[in-house]
């Protein structure tokens, strides 16, 4: 019997998008039909390159499109990933080992058909995804991606900095935006008029505020060492002494690191959306390409909190042997650009082998977690370093490591001491003696 | 078409000279229809009146933030300035006037926005993020919390209701009046160019300040804020005891 939905046809174009040279050729076409007028009509835009006003532009422009793009990529990856982890092959229908997956997924999304269910709130149900996905891409505009250049045609001396835009509250922006970025959610679990949903917009809020008082604390010891709050400028101070903060401040980076799973809303901490007891969470409600922005949201969440991390600690751009500040060509540019990117990659695979290996937590786990957990962890750092700055040994690697060594043992010491792990379960817990009302 | 602009400027700035001891009549122009539009957009029973009461609301910003604070101030206002100003008074109108609590949660937090956009035109960029941190990331997040565990079916009729709203306008309009006339007869306060260096609202200046000058406050400040976390924590502990006696008030 001839199928419809699988003839000869579709075969031949399958079979054929399976060949990676047909998919070498198609890129090269493509790329050099973009390309090639771009660079013959380059002599008349090229100040704007050069121009303060709007290269910023033309960076935020191409980095929007770059982390639109790499989302597609990291849900491939991310699919690879767990294949590679359950040992089954993942997808590879779609093109030559399922490189094309994330044009399916993309199409799928659009020709979905967009349900709104009779009884949501409609303004806050349309406004939640939009929040969700402004409020994680907006974050990008503080990254200093790969320090200053210096274009051959401007003249001696003047540069322009590959960074959208240079704030002199630097890191607050970030977390003022990453405190915003509640909302989609919270919105989206309100607006549905579902009670899983909601549950998944409660536990969500409940976990971001919580989360940002130990990642406020840790990033508060690192300010404290770099002594400036400009991404451009810690950066370029790790990259002049080839020291990167987290030798200083390993316990903060730990810190840091877990609560940007938390408020991506990363497993183990993605209660919001536990498929087990919430059926999909805060976006059960969601189809089509609200959905979708939620998706993009909470990818794009992850690339700016790896981006962040590497600029605080991990050096940015720097890698030793390969960058340095005072390479202003725009070769270099280019170099520490990949630099930069090669890192947030490493992070995000790291987030993704992180889903796959760790199973999520329980509510109550992840709440003391951080309130008997990581926020004494992060007020002890503070402390710690606050007297390391008051000595003026704040820049002394062995008695940064010496206090978080300290700091460690410490913790351990507390952790095996006391009779119940914080991750214990709830009625392990001793008795709270409540006076009567 | 000319002809009627300059007469509306004529006429504009005829009241605008015409003082009442010392409150020009623009001001008492908008005050009136500010308080009045209040009156009528405010819920409850008056339900066809709210668009009305909208609209002179919307007259009344407009009137506030381009003619009044033009003739207060002697020059116009930067674009940016008046559009931020007025999102912060349309936002600010309705977290009042919205019967439903979220809505009105919502507004504040477009309200919260709008000043952080009036901050940063004055280059106040710490008060600016500190603004969105504190009131937008965490305060409301709160009340939001709280607004949708107390969420009813229908709406509550202290939601649908102002409570003595006429009392309410006269009582808000009458102390903007002294303000905004004491504003009025010191004009020099106000209507001078800001000449703060550009360094001001950076992190290093108010943090430098925040230690030197004003140590004595932010110390008090901390003190207040630890015993309001102490008193929570009591007044928690006991609570639980109260709804869980079953399992020893373990929360």
């Amino acid at each position: 019997m001839k199928s419809i939905l699988y003839d000869k046809t579709t075969q031949a174009i399958e079979n054929t998008l399976r060949n990676p040279l047909v998919l070498i050729v198609a890129a090269l076409v493509l790329g050099a039909a973009a390309l090639v007028p771009l660079w013959m009509l380059f002599p008349y835009y090229r100040w704007l390159l050069s121009d303060p006003f709007w290269f910023p532009i033309i960076v935020m422009g191409v980095m929007l499109k770059v982390i639109l793009t790499s989302t597609a990529v990291c849900i491939l990856a991310e699919r690879k990933l767990a294949s590679f982890t359950q040992d089954r092959h993942g997808p590879n229908r779609v093109g030559f080992w399922g490189l094309l997956q994330p044009m399916a997924d993309g199409l799928k999304f659009f020709l979905k058909e967009d349900i709104t269910p009779a009884n949501v709130d409609k303004p806050i149900f349309m406004l939640a995804p939009v929040l969700a996905l402004i409020t994680a891409l907006i974050g990008f505009a503080i990254i200093p991606w790969a320090g200053d250049v210096h274009w051959p045609w401007m003249p001696e001396g003047e540069v322009v900095r590959t960074q959208v835009a240079s704030l002199n509250i630097g890191i607050l922006y970030m977390l003022a935006v990453g405190s915003l970025g509640v909302y989609g959610i919270v919105l989206g679990g309100y607006a549905s008029n579902n009670k899983y949903s909601f549950f998944g917009g409660m536990r969500a809020t409940a976990q971001m505020i919580s989360y940002e008082l130990p990642l406020g604390l840790a990033l508060l010891s690192v300010l404290l060492v770099s002594g400036t709050v400009r991404p451009e400028l810690i950066v370029d101070t790790q990259a002049t002494t080839g020291m990167w903060y987290v030798f200083y401040q390993p316990i903060a980076f730990f810190i840091v690191l877990v609560c940007t799973f938390a408020e991506a809303n990363r497993t183990p901490f993605d209660l919001a959306e536990a498929e087990q007891e919430l059926v999909g969470g805060f976006h059960t409600e969601y189809s089509s390409m609200k959905f979708a922005m939620f998706f993009l949201g909470e990818y794009a969440h992850i690339v700016t909190g790896s981006a962040i991390m590497v600029a605080l600690f991990f050096g940015g751009w720097h890698c030793w042997g390969l960058t340095s500040a005072a390479d202003t060509s725009w070769i270099g540019m280019l170099i520490k650009l990949n630099v930069y990117f090669a890192k947030v990659a490493a992070f995000v695979l790291f987030f993704m082998l992180i889903r796959w290996t760790i199973p999520r937590f329980r509510f109550d786990q992840l709440m003391r977690i951080c309130w008997l957990g990581l926020v004494p962890l992060g007020i002890a750092l503070l402390a710690g370093t606050a007297i390391l700055v008051a000595l003026g040994w704040q820049h002394n690697l062995w008695a940064s490591l010496g206090m978080n060594l300290v700091l460690l043992v410490l913790t351990l010491i507390y952790t095996a001491r006391s009779t119940v792990p914080v991750t214990g379960r709830q009625t392990d817990l001793p008795e709270i003696q409540v006076r009567p009302a | 078409m000319p002809g009627i602009a300059s007469w509306v400027e004529r006429s504009v700035r005829a009241a605008g000279e015409w003082n009442l001891n010392g409150m020009s009549t623009l001001l008492v122009i908008f005050l009136v229809l500010g308080a009045t539009g209040l009156f009528l957009a405010l819920p409850g029973t008056r339900g066809g009146w709210r668009p009305v009461g909208m609209a002179l609301l919307v007259a009344a910003g407009i009137l506030l933030v381009f003619v009044l604070a033009d003739f207060a101030l002697g020059r116009e206002l930067p674009i940016w300035f008046g559009g931020c100003a007025l999102v912060a008074l349309f936002a600010a109108t309705r977290v009042i006037t919205h019967t439903k609590p979220v809505y009105s949660a919502l507004y504040f937090v477009l309200l919260i926005v709008a000043v952080t956009g009036l901050l940063l035109l004055m280059s106040a960029e710490f008060l600016a993020a500190a603004l969105v941190i504190v009131y937008a990331g965490a305060i409301l997040v709160t009340y939001l919390f709280v607004i949708m565990l107390a969420q009813q079916a229908r709406l509550a009729p202290y939601d649908a209701r102002a409570r003595e709203p006429f009392v309410g306008c006269v009582a808000g309009f009458v102390l903007l009046a002294i303000i905004a006339a004491q504003l009025l007869v010191a004009p020099s306060g106000v209507g001078a160019e800001p000449t703060v260096e550009e360094a001001a609202g950076t992190v290093e200046a108010v943090g430098t300040l925040l230690l030197t000058d004003y140590i004595i406050a932010i110390q008090l400040a901390g003190l207040l804020l630890l015993a309001g976390m102490v008193g929570a924590i009591a007044i928690a502990r006991r609570q639980a005891a109260d709804s869980t006696p079953q399992n020893g008030g373990v929360d």
